[in-house]
């Protein structure tokens, strides 16, 4: 029996993801999707607008829309090839986003993951 | 003499090792949430000014609210882009695509159409390799 528990425990070890950023949004859908690295930095952009930020080892912070760019500058200057993550809900107004990936790209950013969910043959039928 | 009584048991109690497994157990199946950790990968320009491709040599898919997708100023949908694109990337495989969406336009339509740009090497056998998403500053800067 214990060593069956053990088992177990290791697997749950092994597999346990901390999530460090526990916004709930509803993420678009795609058909292409690659898997993301350990400790990338996140932002997230809920439906109306309200971005929270994280550099992949603390739980997400709210952050105003201005200081992202002094948030992915500190990201960058400690790790140039840190990945970013963004994670926005599929409703939300690109304007949010835009305001997102131009910080990025003034940051100097490398790459950026947009964060989905598996487009499946239902929801590419239904138009979602 | 007799040492009967301060004989130690030499085995390590292992009768409560289950329960303190099984706990640990519990804990990690509570806290373990399958999060989403893949997503659509979109590298950045990295040179010092990345050189704005001429309007006349790219082709503009522009996302509007509703997903309306209006490509070179001709509607479009979204599964006909890449026959669209296929003659203009045999002639040019580094031909620019540039998404940009309007302010209104809900960020799912946006990541849709990039995601079917994606899928160009299994859709119709070539890579768009030269897919940019330029942001509104950049657009005013450099747009003319």
């Amino acid at each position: 029996m214990a060593d069956i528990a053990f088992l177990l425990i290791i697997f749950f070890m092994v597999t346990i993801n901390f999530e460090v950023d526990k916004t709930q949004v509803f993420l678009p859908k795609t058909e292409i999707r690659l898997e993301i690295p350990k400790k990338s930095a996140y932002i997230s952009v809920t439906e109306s607008g309200q971005i929270r930020v994280s550099g992949g080892e603390e739980i997400s912070v709210p952050v105003h829309p201005e200081d992202v760019l002094s948030f992915a500058a500190d990201v960058v200057a400690r790790d140039p090839q840190r990945a970013f993550v963004l994670k926005a809900d599929t409703n939300v107004p690109y304007r949010y986003v835009d305001g997102v990936m131009d910080s990025l790209k003034q940051a100097k950013a490398q790459v950026i993951y947009l964060l989905s969910e598996q487009e499946t043959v239902d929801s590419a039928a239904s138009g979602g | 003499m007799k040492f009967k009584k301060g004989q130690v048991d030499d085995e390590i109690p292992t009768a409560s090792m289950a329960d303190i497994a099984f706990l640990l157990i519990i804990y990690f199946m509570v806290t373990t949430t399958f999060a989403a950790t893949r997503g659509l990968d979109f590298s950045l320009p990295q040179e010092e000014d990345s050189p704005l491709v001429d309007k006349e040599e790219s082709v503009l898919i522009e996302v509007q609210p509703g997903g309306v997708l209006v490509v070179d100023n001709k509607p479009l949908q979204l599964d006909q882009i890449l026959d669209y694109l296929k003659p203009k990337l045999e002639r040019n495989p580094m031909k620019p695509v540039i998404i940009r969406s309007t302010e209104m336009t809900e960020y799912g339509h946006m990541v849709s159409v990039f995601d079917e740009l994606r899928q160009a090497p299994e859709k119709i056998g070539i890579e768009i390799k030269n897919v940019s998403i330029p942001t509104q500053r950049e657009i005013d800067m450099f747009w003319y």
